[in-house]
């Protein structure tokens, strides 16, 4: 016959008590609610992927999600905010394309995104589009290139240093073409000023311009991605348009402070999987130009590795840097 | 003009479902209540509610949005009024005046007047949006970096005209105010500038944190430091309602008001933000008492109210024909709209004309509830004069603290606000004027991106802001006010009209 010992119960005391203080483990993760913190003003497109992507990765963990907007300093706030929570999983990261690979070469960091974040899985790879307005009536990739070859362009960007800006100087690059670069607070008044005839072209995120393409407002020239943009199916990427090197896309990917446990991180991979095999959601990305994504864990980082190397190039001959 | 009306016809069998009448109260309610509380905006709320949206229909959710970010353009105006704090950053000239006059026991008749000056500009700019949004549209598109630079040299000749002392502190106050602005990193290259190396200052001043410091923060050191003078005005109320003839008196004004609102609310980058200051201006300087200007002159509050809300309507403009949002609150509309399905641009008025017209008449609608929300709710908030200042200063500190916080959920704003807060009562003690200061700081800020996206795309060459006949045409309204304003004849008079205090 078994009986509880004055001995016992203590000892199944203190070992509830030393689990207990011990980092979360898959079994009762999330016990509370997880922080998915986002480094831009509420509104912006990474934002409004973060919220229904906070909303699907509530139904897959079970437990509460919430948004939280930590914008500044191109970004970096957000980073910083992540890499100095504690690596128990309740903090997270919506991790973009400029504050994860671009800004490291452009800002002395406090804390490097490579170092002191995991990556979890990437989410949805967003190209960008080329729109030009009516100060520059070209209809296609070839004609915008021949144009540029015998005048100087100005294009409008989202800010310094933004995809929008990196995607255009990336280009230029790879064309050999000198461009002038209008920097904008956001996308919306770049486009205005595009609208309205004050800049020629713009390399943008689809939903900033997509309203404007198919009422014909705008010319859509070419996509940047590998491949073609299902909602624009007639228009070329820039590479079959005479740049066949040439690929830019603004991503969006899941990260967490360094030192997540590794069934943590497992879960939270398995619910971004399970987020993504969501037909709703993969519909929502897509209408934000996203293209789901299936990278987890260390193939997020080799590709972010590789981003990192080709954007430093970039902004290495553009020389754009604070010091 | 058939067209107009069938389709404010359409739209109005929309928007007067009972379904929708109810979001449009429930937003102009919650849009009245977040703009009565200091520093809580209207895009702190609408982030919030963003994800409820996501249940309700397109038109309900659109309606309801669009109630609370002109809901708090009215509330914010209340407690401008009432408190001397502009509840929303656009009160700050309805605050000049509107206190004064409560203090002198017309808290009444300035809420009558901003509630009724909203509603007309409402109403009207409602018209505007219904009959005109396309030319209003492309007014806005002619404004390139060159033009709006030049509006913006315009809108500073005229902040002279704010002040109501010396000419020389006003000039001292814009001048910090564009220097208040350049803080924070540079445009075009990142580098920091002003920031003292302080990680906080990197993107710059908020305004709505420039304004909860200086003005909020500020108004109640003042009053805890002269607790004489915040006596005046207890138990002094006076009529809730103006009269027949005082509404006439002010009709002029709450019309060119609506006029101003109307035209700058297309801007893109907030224009909407100038309309006040303009209709300021505009009605001192045909005021024939302009000397009272700053002791509570009715016209100083209806003006610039009805001219706050007719801008803050024609910014849906850009959104509802283009697609762009203005200004914060209607980049989060887009949200609203992209999280339903809809994308926004040109084709909304074609593909979805009963979610276009029904918002549109909705916020007529929306503007005949504010009215009702808030003509029996004049008593209840000039009430407020009653609580005990022990009781009413913690809490208007308090939700200033929360709406600062919840700017980037980020504390560091909250002690930026108050170490302005000590700079208003600096500037207080020194007789210095805190509104030219907040509008040279809402020029300071797009006057350099102006200047420098015009002067990029120009190559340097100053002479694109006299090629462009707009920018031209405004550069010589701005160099006519200048004239006038230096003009030795002038300005012996009016320094008579300025410095008598």
């Amino acid at each position: 016959m078994f009986t509880f010992t004055r001995r016992f119960v203590l000892g199944v005391t203190a070992a509830t008590l030393t689990l207990s203080a011990l980092p979360a483990v898959a079994q009762d993760y999330p016990s509370k609610p997880v922080t998915l913190v986002v480094s831009y003003a509420a509104g912006g497109g990474t934002d409004a992927i973060a919220r229904v992507f906070a909303s699907r990765l509530e139904k897959a963990l079970g437990g509460r999600v919430i948004v939280e907007n930590r914008p500044g300093a191109a970004a970096n706030i957000g980073t910083e905010v992540v890499a100095k929570a504690d690596p128990d999983g309740y903090t997270l990261l919506i991790g973009n394309q400029g504050p994860m690979v671009v800004n490291p070469h452009i800002f002395n960091l406090r804390h490097d995104p490579a170092e002191a974040l995991d990556p979890i899985a990437m989410i949805a790879d967003a190209q960008l589009v080329v729109v030009v307005g009516p100060r520059l009536p070209v209809k296609s990739m070839a004609e915008f290139l021949e144009k540029a070859k015998s005048q100087q362009l100005v294009y409008g960007s989202a800010g310094n240093a933004s995809a929008s800006h990196v995607a255009t100087l990336l280009m230029g690059q790879t064309a050999g073409i000198d461009l002038k670069h209008v920097p904008y607070k956001g996308a919306g008044p770049a486009v205005n000023d595009l609208v309205g005839g004050h800049v020629d072209f713009m390399v943008t995120t689809v939903p900033s311009v997509i309203g404007l393409i198919q009422d014909g407002t705008l010319t859509a020239l070419a996509v940047t991605g590998k491949e073609r943009f299902a909602a624009l199916p007639d228009v070329p990427t820039v590479a079959e348009s005479g740049l066949p090197e040439y690929s830019a896309s603004a991503w969006y990917g899941l990260l967490g402070p360094k030192g997540l446990p590794e069934d943590v991180r497992a879960k939270l991979a398995e619910g971004t999987a399970e987020a993504l095999a969501d037909p709703a959601f993969v519909e929502s990305l897509q209408k934000d130009g996203g293209v789901p994504s299936n990278l987890v864990g260390q193939g997020f980082a080799d590709f972010m590795a590789a981003e990192r190397t080709r954007w430093g190039e970039v902004v290495k001959a553009a020389d754009i840097k604070v010091e | 003009m058939i067209e107009t009306i069938e389709h404010l016809g359409l739209g109005l069998s929309v928007a007067f479902t009972l379904q929708n009448v109810f979001f449009c109260f429930l937003g102009c309610l919650i849009g009245t209540l977040v703009g009565v509380l200091p520093g809580v905006g209207p895009v702190a709320t609408i982030s919030i509610l963003l994800p409820v949206t996501l249940s309700l229909d397109p038109t309900g959710a659109l309606i309801m949005l669009a109630g609370i970010y002109y809901g708090a353009q009215y509330g914010g105006s209340t407690t401008a009024i009432l408190v001397n704090i502009p509840g929303e950053a656009t009160a700050v000239v309805t605050a000049i005046d509107g206190h004064e006059m409560a203090k002198k026991g017309q808290a009444g008749l300035a809420l009558g007047l901003a509630a009724i000056g909203s509603f007309i500009a409402g109403t009207f700019a409602t018209i505007v949006i219904a009959a005109l949004a396309t030319p209003m549209t492309k007014l806005g598109l002619l404004f390139g970096p060159a033009e709006y630079f030049s509006l913006m040299i315009m809108g500073l000749v005229l902040a002279v005209v704010l002040a109501h002392g010396s000419l020389v502190k006003a000039l001292a106050m814009i001048v910090a105010g564009v220097l208040l602005s350049c803080v924070g990193a540079d445009m075009e290259t990142g580098r920091e500038r002003m920031t003292f190396g302080l990680p906080m200052l990197i993107d710059g001043i908020e305004f709505v944190v420039l304004a909860m410091g200086i003005f909020g923060f500020g108004e109640i050191f003042k009053n805890l430091a002269d607790p004489e003078k915040r006596d005046v005005m207890r138990g002094k109320i006076g009529r809730l309602l103006p009269t027949f003839g005082e509404l006439r008196q002010n009709l002029g004004a709450i019309l060119r008001g609506t006029g101003l609102g109307s035209i700058l609310g297309v801007l893109p980058g907030n224009g909407a933000i100038l309309a006040p200051f303009a209709s300021y201006a505009l009605e001192k300087r045909i005021s024939d008492r302009p000397q009272d200007f700053g002791k509570g002159v009715p016209q100083a509050v209806a003006g610039p109210e009805s001219a706050n809300n007719a801008g803050a309507q024609t910014s849906f403009i850009p959104l509802l024909t283009l697609g762009l949002p203005p200004n914060a609150v209607m980049a989060l509309m887009v949200g609203a709209m992209m999280i339903q399905g809809i994308v926004p641009g040109p084709q909304v008025i074609e593909n979805s004309p009963d979610l276009f017209w029904g918002l549109v008449a909705s916020m007529w609608i929306g503007n005949l509830m504010l009215v009702v929300i808030n003509l029996p709710l004049i008593g209840v908030w000039v009430k407020l004069l009653k609580v005990p200042y022990r009781l009413l200063f913690p809490a208007i500190v308090a939700f200033c603290c929360i709406g600062l916080f919840s700017i980037s959920n980020d504390p560091a704003q909250v002690m930026m606000a108050g170490v302005l807060g000590l700079l208003g009562f600096a500037l207080y003690k020194l007789q210095f004027e805190a509104a030219p200061l907040a509008l040279g700081f809402v020029l300071g800020r797009l006057l350099e991106e102006k200047l420098r996206q015009a002067l990029i795309i120009s190559d340097g060459s100053m002479t694109t802001f006299l090629t462009s006949p707009l920018s031209l045409g405004l550069l010589l309204v701005g160099a006519v006010a200048l004239i006038i304003a230096v003009l030795p004849s002038i300005r012996r008079s009016r320094d008579e009209i300025f410095v008598e205090d």
